[in-house]
């Protein structure tokens, strides 16, 4: 009971706030990076597995069993140990922590895209290309617009997974806010505060997001389906 | 194919994925048993325990897991000693939280999902709110539940890989070791270079263990819902 009896979480933030924030912006900045590339894969990937793509489809399809299939935490162990047992293929520790998240959200993005421009109905297709639109341009100006709509609350709640996983650099010991947290209680033994304020600010995040998908989902709804 | 291919894999497939699969076994029933109880007492127009529960369920749901790993196995001790857990218990504690959270809000909407008459029917014959429950609304309930709970096997299974990280005995820690055995000098080791081929290899493993379940979750997903 000792060490819960000098509970000082005031003082553990005043302390310590400026490690804990730039950890905080790190978490920040890998997460910006890996959802801005997932939102790419998702619309390539999820088109060409939409449209039946040949090659790009099956390597969509493949990266996607693999990568949902797998512990993201064997993902991370492999990109940084298994790979970084060539000199070739070696990849400095920032890298891995962006390529790793954004690798696994592509993944579930794709999906979500997948399922956003199937539920795009095939009439809305025909109409484009009456209109002489190229499959392209068809899917650029009707598919992507309706189906991305259908497809953005699944997709935010990957960017909220993607943003949670970043806790998991700790294990490459990539200074995000998990690991900075980590190195000060250890300095420190203030355990308890450390994962106080670890929870709380994560809890904060993650819950903003999630009334965010909500607020979003109502504004960005199809009017049919309002 | 090294000489050392064959004891390694013995080791991780006798030590590693049998307890990857021990604690997946008990954090699947523990989060099945608690989240389909909490879940269906959230069904209960009662501010306070629904307060409660919605907490329990936005907490664990939004804490990264390891977060909570965190918590549990080096918070908890910091408030009492009485709390200090092995790893294997720690392990099963967090997923357990996290499962239990997934499965409470799917049990909701399941129960809610059953009709107004189901409710009425058994209270006519003379249930009371829990017999009506177990009895007859849950039994039609668990059809709905039946895919998020192979959704949540998978991500118990892919999620023990955490427990590594505190040294619980499971796939990846055991990967771990054999990584240092094979690269450690002869006479200790083998004087190899392991990571590559061993980190693979786990990968396969865990992908020949949830595809299947990925499939069964999307063929149960249209055939019962």
């Amino acid at each position: 009971m000792i060490v819960a009896a000098t509970y000082d979480l005031f003082g553990f933030v005043s302390e310590n706030w400026e490690p804990l924030l730039r950890g905080l912006g790190r978490t920040v900045k890998v997460s910006a990076i890996a959802i801005f590339g997932a939102l790419v894969i998702g619309i390539v990937f999820g088109a060409a597995r939409a449209h039946r793509i040949p090659i790009l489809g099956q390597v969509a399809a493949a990266y996607v069993e693999l990568i949902r299939n797998t512990p993201i935490l064997v993902q991370i162990f492999f990109l940084y140990f298994g790979l970084g047992q060539f000199e070739s293929t070696r990849l400095d520790v920032f890298t891995i922590a962006w390529l790793s998240v954004m690798v696994w959200g592509g993944a579930f993005n794709t999906e979500n895209f997948r399922a956003g421009f199937e539920a795009v109905p095939y009439g809305f297709r025909e109409a484009g290309l009456a209109l002489g639109f190229t499959r392209f341009r068809t899917f650029l100006s009707v598919t992507l617009p309706i189906g991305g709509r259908i497809a953005l609350p699944s997709s935010i709640n990957t960017y909220i997974a993607v943003f949670k996983n970043t806790a998991l650099l700790y294990v490459i010991a990539y200074e995000e806010l998990t690991t900075t947290a980590f190195q000060i209680q250890a300095l420190t033994l203030e355990t308890l505060e450390a994962w106080t304020v670890l929870g709380l600010v994560y809890l904060t995040l993650v819950w903003t997001l999630s009334a965010l998908i909500r607020l979003l989902e109502s504004r960005l709804a199809l009017p049919e389906a309002a | 194919m090294p000489e050392w291919a064959e004891p390694v894999a013995r080791y991780l497939l006798e030590q590693g994925l049998v307890g990857t699969l021990r604690i997946a076994a008990v954090s699947l029933a523990l989060s099945t048993a608690i989240g389909v109880t909490l879940g269906t007492l959230l069904t209960i127009r009662f501010a306070p325990s629904r307060a409660l529960i919605r907490l329990y369920i936005e907490v664990w749901r939004g804490l990264p897991i390891i977060v909570t790993l965190f918590i549990v196995y080096f918070g908890a001790p910091a408030i009492s000693l009485r709390f200090e857990m092995d790893p294997f218990t720690a392990g099963t504690v967090t997923l357990t939280l996290w499962g239990s959270a997934q499965i409470a809000e799917a049990t909701r909407g399941a129960v809610q999902s059953i009709s107004r008459a189901q409710h009425e029917a058994a209270s006519a014959l003379g249930f009371g709110w829990v017999g009506r429950h177990v009895s007859v609304i849950l039994p039609q309930a668990a059809r709905r539940l039946l895919p998020p709970l192979v959704s949540l096997l998978i991500g118990i299974v892919l999620n023990t890989t955490l427990i590594g990280i505190i040294g619980g005995a499971e796939l990846l820690e055991a990967a771990e070791r054999m990584v240092e055995v094979v690269n450690a000098p002869e006479p200790a080791g083998f004087g190899d270079r392991g990571e590559f081929p061993i980190y693979a290899g786990v990968m396969l493993v865990f992908f020949l263990i949830c595809f299947p379940l990925t499939r069964l979750a999307a063929y149960l997903e249209r055939r019962l819902v």
